[in-house]
C-alpha cells in the first residue's frame, strides 16, 4: 500500500498527493492525517493535488470530508494545485468543491496560513 | 485503407480498486494518443473512474474493454465496461442527478454522461453494458 508523505513545518501539516491512489489508499491516508493533526493540533493541514491528473467523485467526496473533520478538530484545511482540466471536469461533473479553501500553490496555501494578517480563523 | 475500422486496444479486468487506476489510466493514454487534448484526456479518464468503480460497488467485477475507431471521417476512443451483476433497476433514474442506491453522491453516471461525447446504457439482470464514446474530427 503506497504511503503519502505527511510534513509538518511551522505548525502546518503538508501533504502532497503524487501517484494515483486506490480507494484504500485514499481513505488510509485520511485516516492517518487526521490522527496526526490529532496529535499535533496544527494551524492547517495543506493538501497539494498539482500533480493528480483525475479527481473523481469518490476523491472529490473524501476531500469534502476530510474538510469537514480536520475543520472539527479545529484546523483550517487548504487545498491546493488543481489542474484547469481536472477542476473544468469537477465542475462539469456537478462537483461542487465549494466549502474547501483552494489556492493556487502550495506557496500560496502556506503563505496565507503563515502571514499574521490573516482575515481568516 | 478502410476508414471505417474498429479496434480492440485493451481489455482491463476489474477485481480491486487497482484496477480503477489502471483502467483510467490507459483510457487517458488511449486518448492522449489519438490526440485529444488534455482536457479531453481527464474527462475521459474522470468517466472512466466513475463507470469502473460502479462495476465493484453494485457487480462484483467486470472488464474494461477500450477502442479505436474512425468513421465518417471521426476518431473516436471507446470504454465499453461491462459487468455481470444484478442490472441497473431503472437506468433512467439512475441518469438523474443525485440518485444513488448506495452511499455515493449520485453523479457517476450523470456526471460521466457529462463529460464524454456519447454515453450509452444497455443493462438487464445479469449484463450491464456502459458506454462511453469520445470523437473528434480527423482531418486528412
Ligand atoms: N454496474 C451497475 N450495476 C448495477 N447498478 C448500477 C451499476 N452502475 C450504477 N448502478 C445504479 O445506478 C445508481 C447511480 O449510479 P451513479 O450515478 O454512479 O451514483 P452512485 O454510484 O453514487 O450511487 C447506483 O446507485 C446504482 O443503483
Ligand atoms: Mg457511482
Amino acid at each position: 500500500m503506497k504511503k503519502i508523505p505527511i510534513l509538518y513545518l511551522n505548525s502546518i501539516l503538508i501533504a502532497s498527493i503524487q501517484t494515483e491512489l486506490t480507494d484504500e489508499e485514499v481513505l488510509s491516508f485520511q485516516s492517518e492525517l487526521l490522527k496526526k493533526n490529532n496529535k499535533l493540533m496544527a494551524k492547517g493541514v495543506i493538501i497539494d493535488v498539482s500533480t493528480l491528473d483525475v479527481i473523481d467523485s469518490y476523491m472529490a467526496k473524501v476531500l469534502g470530508d476530510l474538510t469537514t473533520m480536520v475543520k472539527l478538530q479545529g484546523s483550517a484545511f487548504l487545498l491546493c494545485g488543481v489542474k484547469p482540466a481536472v477542476s473544468s471536469t469537477l465542475v462539469d461533473m456537478g462537483m461542487m468543491l465549494t466549502k474547501i479553501d483552494t489556492f493556487l500553490s502550495l506557496e500560496k496555501a502556506f503563505n496565507f496560513l503563515t502571514s499574521n494578517d490573516r482575515k481568516f480563523q | 485503407m478502410d476508414k471505417n475500422y474498429l479496434n480492440q486496444v485493451d481489455d482491463i479486468p476489474i477485481k480491486c480498486t487497482q484496477d480503477i487506476v489502471i483502467s483510467r489510466q490507459k483510457g487517458r493514454e488511449l486518448a492522449r494518443k489519438s490526440g485529444f487534448s488534455v482536457s479531453e484526456q481527464t474527462r475521459f479518464a474522470t468517466a472512466i473512474s466513475e463507470i469502473t468503480r460502479n462495476v465493484l460497488t453494485y457487480a462484483t467485477e467486470g472488464d474494461c474493454y477500450l477502442f479505436e475507431k474512425t468513421l465518417d471521417g471521426y476518431h473516436m476512443v471507446i470504454a465499453q465496461i461491462v459487468d455481470h451483476g444484478p442490472g441497473i433497476d431503472n437506468p433512467k433514474l439512475a441518469m438523474n442527478d443525485g440518485y444513488s442506491t448506495g452511499n455515493g453522491l449520485g453523479l457517476g453516471l450523470p456526471g460521466a454522461k457529462r463529460l464524454v461525447h456519447e454515453l450509452n446504457i444497455n443493462s438487464m439482470p445479469g449484463k450491464t453494458l456502459v458506454e462511453i464514446i469520445i470523437k473528434g474530427r480527423v482531418y486528412r
